[in-house]
């Protein structure tokens, strides 16, 4: 079942490039379209069939690929991957719907996306490390073709930056996960038995510290972010929204899965540490934001400053942070895909994403005024107003780290604070105030264009008003991440984190559920 | 019947939200062949059947036992959310208030919006704005309250902005939401620390809770300060009170509803919260110093203002200053009292100055004069609005304060002080609004100046009439939480005089409002230099907002700043001289062309596969071994 996910948009991409010449042009995007909804429908019908009561893997496909070396097909869905494969099946035909009907060479074009859509499905399917691996690499290739071709003025420095970026990103986690095999003495890659791994805290610690590099460069943390803004700015709207939506998913996901799954003792002992460079992370992202004059660069940067958040989440390890990390990935994966829809469609119209030139788009009569309120919807759900999944998600995030690490998430709090000051001086500019003449004659937005943003603006107040739907796939299934192997408890009991549990200003009174899971699964 | 009424009681906030959301599509502009009027006709509809239902329920409730309805928000892992609304005879009292208010405002908006062609949007977004209110009325959960209070903020900024083409409004829609955010984001902060140390979300649990849980007085303290936040913000009290004179620059008949019962939710949430203030003293010390300071200031500012909107809703912040002294003092049913009180009556005069704009088409009070006889019922309006504000005369503030200060509780003399100060200074400025608006020689702009019509005149004088009667409602229904005794039982001279005292400082301010010298004609200032720096002192509210733009702000965005060019030349310098270094050779990567980089590409791709094989090649010798 779960190998349709990887094998269908794999064909359908052969098939698209494929095509006759002629009809090229008229012919690829429906039949990418068709794929993408089919691949949609096929996640839903999986998310239908799926046991949220039953944790561990489901629907797991085994396959011995190269035994030499431990190279095992090996997928699996379990609660954390399964809202974020919803995510891209959802985003992917959200960005093919709002492709430029126009564009150039179709074929490759449409060919690429549904490419990357086989990696990021691949590597959240991925219950094998050099999977994982190798769809983590896989993913880059189209993505990189999709900025450097169809991207804008200086698209070759963004595109080589990204593509460096990403291939380091990809060697380190690659050491890592070599360190891990060759270190505990497994006879393969496989996920499940590396778990159970006793290696001693250094080196760890130390395999660790790889991947939090290699994944941070992904996701990306301050200050190995640079790439992120730039590619931003050269990809096309499409691209962007997947880049925003869910590759940079794909590094929480590996963080969540490989870092708190493989190397937990480790992951506690640095999380102090790891919930300051959240908070690090959040304000600096915010604090940049603040002065853009660039449309997409604030979205751009409001992205590094959410991230963060899930690192603070992943860092507390108490069963509702890690639940809220899912929730803040499928939030933050609507509502960046949203923003970025709509700043290219102000782009599309306007020809610009200045904030000092754009003015007035508001007007209702010769302005954009539903993509003004949509926009106005994204961006109050990016500042987590009640209502919207925004808040759900950061609440959930603040109120499971609170009681580990009261300071980060108090500081990473100030950054939600700041994000309303961002957005809000992007929106007054834009949007408000009286239309200049140059900008009086726009073209009129087709419901093509307005249709993808209004779908996902539902989404969000839908899941905003109604958590339990996005909850309940992941609720039982996320405490096995933090499932205790081998010397584990012991050991954690000694960290600082134990520690911080003991000190007098965390209430006695908290019922015993609110401490981290680790501590009381015994 | 009965039971069907006040478990349906949700719906009532459901109504207006239901009105907000089906006229969306006259609001966007999608639906344009029938012209705004059905989208405000249903709103206006919508908003009749939610006070016919609540006044149902409120008769019902009368003389029952409080029901709680409880819906399960969200369950995960170990928390468990609830949002609990409160069927009690408080509750639905407040939400009498509420919906008799916003029906009368939204009847106002249909004379005082007549030839706006946005009237649909503006529908919408009342119906939004009621139904947060509303809600938080019934709300008995401080998760939903600050749900409720963020929405309230948001269509601040809506109707704030309502008329975003203008420069003014444009800042007065940034600064009102973002202040309120501000307040909103520290409550938030509390709100998340309060579920943490193991304190259920609901008022009555957290009142439970308060009474036996031992916190540090540090972090006691700072929750306290925390959850004042949010108030602060939402009340315009010091600090955070600019927005609400900024605001005055949004259509009338919000500003009705945002000076009467806007900032009394704000208030209200405050009383609700009012337990876990008693586990540190320091939070209610702020209260009292956050009330004292703002009921000075304000008062003080509302005196040199020269637009009339900016000159009544800086008093609107005075008397929510004295509220948050109640409810330091822990008295909350008096700060109840004082809110009902103030609401109606500043409603009531919100409207006439609505009138009085809508009729002149202007708002500095310079050139206005003579309307007394050219609107009879908004001057009625106005002089019993104010009268019922003031402490002279017989009306709701008058037994209010009476209670205050005649009531159980021992009235400290720095209270009353302030009680003389306010009340004397608000008689001034009201004397002073209505001389230079009412009386004198008719201007250039109201020498014609007919009476409203009736879509405005009708709500007028039906409120004027309420707030006539609204000293009886404490009497009929008295929601009071504990009784007061009567005014011959004061024992020290203080409290004696004390009634008496207050009637003479009213009159005091009113004669010295009605012989201080009036400038008209625009924004005219005193020759005297010292006169003249007390009024610019007091007419740019203290330079509060300058000095905001010289700390906060500045500071803000210098940091931004710092950040940004931080960002752009040190982070992405170091990376791109690395880049220059090692990749290049000596080649910028910013010079590539795309025909280059692909080499790069290429180089790299090989780097890969060859670190791949490489791994392959160690993974296969140690799987060997």
């Amino acid at each position: 079942m779960l190998s349709v996910l990887i094998w269908v948009p794999l064909v359908g991409a052969i098939l698209i490039s494929l095509l006759p010449d002629k009809p090229a042009t008229s012919l690829a995007r429906p039949v990418a379209l068709t794929v993408a909804l089919g691949l949609l429908v096929w996640t839903t019908v999986l998310g239908v069939q799926f046991d949220p009561g039953q944790p561990g893997m489901q629907f797991t496909e085994y396959l011995v690929w190269i035994e030499t070396i431990g190279l095992n097909y090996h997928l699996g869905v379990d609660g954390l991957s399964l809202p974020l494969l919803c995510l891209n099946a959802l985003l992917t035909v959200i960005a093919i719907w709002s492709s430029d009907r126009t564009i150039l060479r179709p074929r490759f074009y449409y060919a690429l996306i549904l490419l990357l859509n086989v990696g990021v499905s691949g590597a959240f399917l991925a219950q094998d490390l050099l999977l994982f691996f190798l769809f983590y690499e896989l993913e880059l290739i189209p993505l990189y073709f999709l900025i450097i071709i169809w991207g804008g003025p200086q698209r070759g420095y963004a595109a080589t930056k990204f593509l460096i970026y990403t291939a380091i990103s990809g060697a380190l986690i690659l050491a890592s996960f070599l360190g891990v095999v060759w270190l505990s003495g497994v006879s393969s890659f496989d996920y499940e038995p590396l778990r159970s791994q006793t290696l001693p805290l250094g080196a760890q610690t130390i395999l660790l510290i790889g991947l939090l590099l290699g994944f941070g460069i992904k996701i990306p943390f301050f200050p190995l972010h640079t790439w992120l803004p730039d590619a931003h700015v050269e990809a096309s709207t499409p691209v962007s929204v997947l880049l925003a939506g869910v590759l940079l998913k794909v590094g929480t996901y590996g963080l969540l899965r490989f870092g708190v799954g493989l190397f937990l003792d480790a992951w506690v002992y640095l999380a102090p540490w790891l919930a300051g460079w959240a908070a690090v992370s959040a304000l600096y992202g915010a604090s940049c934001a603040i002065a853009q004059q660039d449309m997409k660069k604030v979205v751009a940067y409001s992205s590094i400053a959410h991230m963060a958040f899930i690192l603070l989440g992943a860092s507390a390890t108490t069963r509702l942070s890690l639940l809220a990390t899912v929730c803040q990935m499928v939030s933050h994966g609507l509502i960046s895909a949203l923003l970025f829809l709509l700043v290219g469609v102000v782009a599309k119209k306007t020809g610009s994403r200045d904030v000092n030139y754009l003015r007035g788009l508001l007007n209702p009569e010769k302005g954009l005024p539903l993509i003004g309120s949509l926009m106005i919807l994204g961006v109050m759900a990016g500042a987590g107003i009640p209502g919207m999944v925004g808040f759900v998600a950061e609440f959930l995030i603040f109120r499971g780290s609170f009681p580990i690490f009261p300071v980060q998430t108090l500081l990473c709090m100030v950054g939600t604070g700041l994000t309303a000051v961002y957005f809000l001086l992007m929106i007054n500019r834009v949007f408000f105030g009286r239309l200049p003449v140059e900008l009086a004659n726009l073209p009129r937005v087709q419901w093509g264009d307005r249709l993808p943003s209004v779908a996902l603006a539902l989404l969000i107040i839908a899941l905003g008003i109604q958590p339990n739907w996005l909850i309940r796939w992941s609720e039982p299934q996320i405490a096995t991440l933090v499932t205790d192997y081998g010397q584990g408890k012991a050991l954690r009991e000694s960290l600082p984190i134990a520690a911080v549990l003991n000190a007098p200003n965390v209430p006695v009174a908290v019922p015993p559920s609110v401490l981290p899971v680790a501590p009381i699964e015994n | 019947m009965t039971q069907f009424l006040l478990q349906t009681i949700w719906w009532v906030p459901g109504y207006a939200l239901l009105g907000a959301i089906l006229t969306l599509p006259w609001s966007t502009g999608i639906v344009r062949r029938t012209g705004p009027r059905p989208a405000a006709y249903f709103n206006l509809f919508l908003t009749v059947l939610s006070f016919i239902h609540g006044s149902a329920a409120f008769i019902l409730i009368w003389g029952q036992e409080p029901q709680q309805l409880v819906f399960h928000w969200l369950q995960a892992a170990d928390l468990d959310l609830t949002l609990t609304l409160e069927i009690s005879p408080v509750s639905l009292g407040a939400m009498e208030i509420v919906t008799a208010i916003s029906l009368l405002a939204q009847l106002f908006a249909l004379g005082y919006m007549e030839k706006d062609w946005a009237l649909a949007r503006f529908y919408s977004m009342m119906g939004f704005f009621e139904a947060a209110l509303l809600a938080i009325a019934l709300s008995d959960s401080l998760l939903l309250s600050y749900g409720l209070l963020e929405m309230l903020t948001l269509s601040t900024y809506f109707l704030v902005g309502f008329w975003y083409a203008q420069p003014l409004v444009v800042t007065a829609a940034r600064d009102a939401f973002l202040t309120k955010r501000v307040g909103d984001i520290l409550l938030f902060m509390g709100l998340v620390a309060l579920s943490s140390y193991g304190a259920g979300l609901n008022f009555s649990e957290l009142a439970d809770w308060s009474e036996t849980y031992p916190l540090s007085p540090l972090t006691s303290a700072l929750l306290g300060l925390a959850l004042i936040a949010g108030p602060t913000g939402k009340c315009a009290q010091f600090p955070l009170n600019l927005w609400l004179d900024e605001a005055m620059e949004g259509p009338n008949p919000a500003s009705i509803m945002r000076n009467s019962i806007v900032v009394s939710a704000g208030a209200y949430v405050l009383i609700k919260l009012q337990p876990v203030f008693t586990l540190s003293p320091i939070s209610s010390d702020a209260l009292i110093i956050i009330g004292s300071v703002t009921a000075i200031g304000t008062s003080l500012m509302a005196i040199a203002q020269i637009d009339i909107k900016r000159a009544i809703s800086h008093t609107t912040s005075a008397y929510l200053g004295l509220v948050f002294i109640a409810v330091g003092l822990g008295q909350v049913d008096i700060a109840l009292m004082l809110l009902f009180t103030h609401a109606i009556a500043k409603a009531l005069m919100f409207m006439s100055v609505g009138s009085i704009i809508s009729t002149v088409s202007d708002q500095n009070m310079g050139e206005m004069g003579g309307l007394w006889s050219r609107m009879p019922a908004t001057t009625m309006a106005f002089v019993v609005g104010a009268a019922s504000l003031v402490v002279i005369l017989p009306l709701g503030t008058f037994w209010t304060v009476q209670r205050w200060v005649s009531g159980l509780w021992q009235v400290s003399p720095w209270l009353f002080a302030i009680l003389l100060f306010v009340n004397a200074t608000t008689a001034f400025g009201f004397t002073r609004v209505f001389r230079l608006v009412f009386l004198g020689e008719p201007q250039l702009k109201t020498r014609r100046a007919p009476e409203v019509a009736w879509q405005m005149a009708l709500p007028m004088v039906t409120l004027t009439v309420m707030t006539l009667l609204s000293p009886v409602v404490p009497l009929r229904w008295s929601l009071w939480l504990s009784t007061t005794t009567p005014l011959a039982n004061g024992d020290t001279l203080l409290i004696r005089l004390a009634l008496p005292l207050l009637v003479l400082s009213g009159g005091v301010g009113v004669v010295l409002g009605a012989t201080t010298q009036l400038r008209r004609g625009g924004w005219v200032r005193p020759t005297q230099v010292s006169f003249r720096f007390v009024q610019d002192l007091l007419a740019y509210d203290f330079y509060i907002e300058r000095l905001y733009d010289l700390t906060v702000v500045s500071a803000v965005s210098v940091l931004s700043r710092v950040t940004a060019w931080f960002d752009r030349f040190i982070v992405d310098g170091f990376v791109n001289l690395v880049g220059l270094a090692a990749v290049m050779g000596g080649e910028g990567l910013k010079y590539s062309s795309s025909g280059r980089s692909q080499s790069y590409v290429l180089t790299i791709l090989v780097g890969i596969g060859l670190l791949f094989l490489l791994a392959m090649g160690w993974t296969m010798n140690w799987s060997l071994l």
